[in-house]
């Protein structure tokens, strides 16, 4: 693979992350997640109940072949919880990501910087590729890097707002500066906004709500797919430069001019 | 044996192993991960751990999500 994403000890060649929130049934998103090429799939934990119908989402996804689930510690409210929620996402996927996600306040679902910067210590430790959904702070990007983070994940915008990359300087100071993948996450909307987070230098992006809830989940997932992978080949090719003034691209010799006219 | 599962009582009939309990709520071992008064159990463990009376019992499965 000669443009691989590499996180932890593995690479992958999608650098589109899916998450499997809010769509409309287990089978849209399935073949969204087949529409999306994507290797690594977060899904979420909740409580079994004995005696109540279950929607098994475990079961279609874990059929698919080259995905890797990464569960995420949505919910929890600390670090001590994340760390549980890790745990407990580790028995069950069997893989060693994991989203590492703190976000208190239901109103906006802005990540935890000091109990995602605790857990992810701790879960590091204990073996995990942690991939922390942060704010797009460039500071804490670097400590989480430190750490030994698999990646970090800034936020474009609030998870699910589809605002766009309202973060876009802290993003570039994040992607000049990491030396670890940066996969930017939340908030997204279009595909041209993957585009551009791949342009700008971009690793990897995490998509949910934009595929999840479009009329057409499965078609999406392929238009942010093809853009994902454009963005990617237009970084790798090298953009021109900006400039003020116009720079022809056509000889500019005068032989149309009548000779001796004004 | 009464214990508490997912925050509710339970009674459990058949016996005091989490294997057992897991038996009685037709939990796939696989696809279930398990907490006991806050303590995540390795599934490889589920046979040999023993539950007392009024534990506190998680059962965690796969979800969808973001």
């Amino acid at each position: 693979m000669t443009d691989g994403l590499k996180l932890g000890d593995r690479i992958f060649s999608s650098r589109l992350l899916l998450g499997t929130g809010k769509f409309s049934s287990t089978d849209a998103m399935i073949r969204a997640v087949r529409a999306s090429g994507a290797e690594l799939v977060t899904v979420a934990l909740r409580r079994f109940h004995p005696g109540r119908p279950v929607d098994d989402v475990f079961g279609p996804l874990a059929a698919l072949e080259g995905v890797t689930l990464v569960p995420n510690t949505s919910g929890a409210r600390d670090a001590r919880e994340a760390v549980r929620a890790a745990q407990l996402g580790r028995e069950l996927a069997g893989s060693p990501f994991v989203k590492l996600e703190i976000h208190p306040n239901p109103h906006h679902l802005l990540p935890d910087p000091i109990e995602t910067y605790e857990a992810a210590k701790i879960l590091v430790q204990d073996g995990f590729f942690v991939l922390p959904y942060m704010p797009a702070d460039p500071v804490l990007a670097r400590r989480l890097e430190e750490i030994g983070c698999a990646a970090v994940m800034p936020l474009g915008a609030a998870i699910g707002s589809g605002q766009g990359l309202t973060t876009m300087s802290m993003l570039k100071l994040i992607i000049h500066e990491a030396s670890v993948p940066v996969i930017v996450d939340a908030g997204l909307r279009s595909p041209s906004d993957a585009a551009l987070t791949m342009e700008i230098g971009g690793d990897a992006v995490l998509v949910n709500s934009a595929i999840a809830t479009a009329e057409d989940p499965e078609l999406m997932a392929g238009a942010f797919a093809a853009a994902v992978k454009a963005g990617r080949d237009a970084w790798r090719a090298g953009l021109m430069p900006r400039s003020e003034a116009a720079a022809a691209t056509s000889p500019l010799t005068a032989f149309l001019a009548d000779e001796g006219a004004g | 044996m009464d214990l508490v599962l997912n925050g509710e009582a339970y009674r459990l009939d058949g016996p005091a192993t989490l294997a057992g309990l897991l038996r009685e709520c037709q939990a796939e071992a696989g696809r279930t991960a398990v907490m006991v008064n806050g303590e995540v159990v390795r599934s490889s463990q589920y046979a040999s751990v023993r539950l007392s009376e009024g534990d506190q019992v998680e059962l965690i499965m796969i979800a969808a999500g973001g």
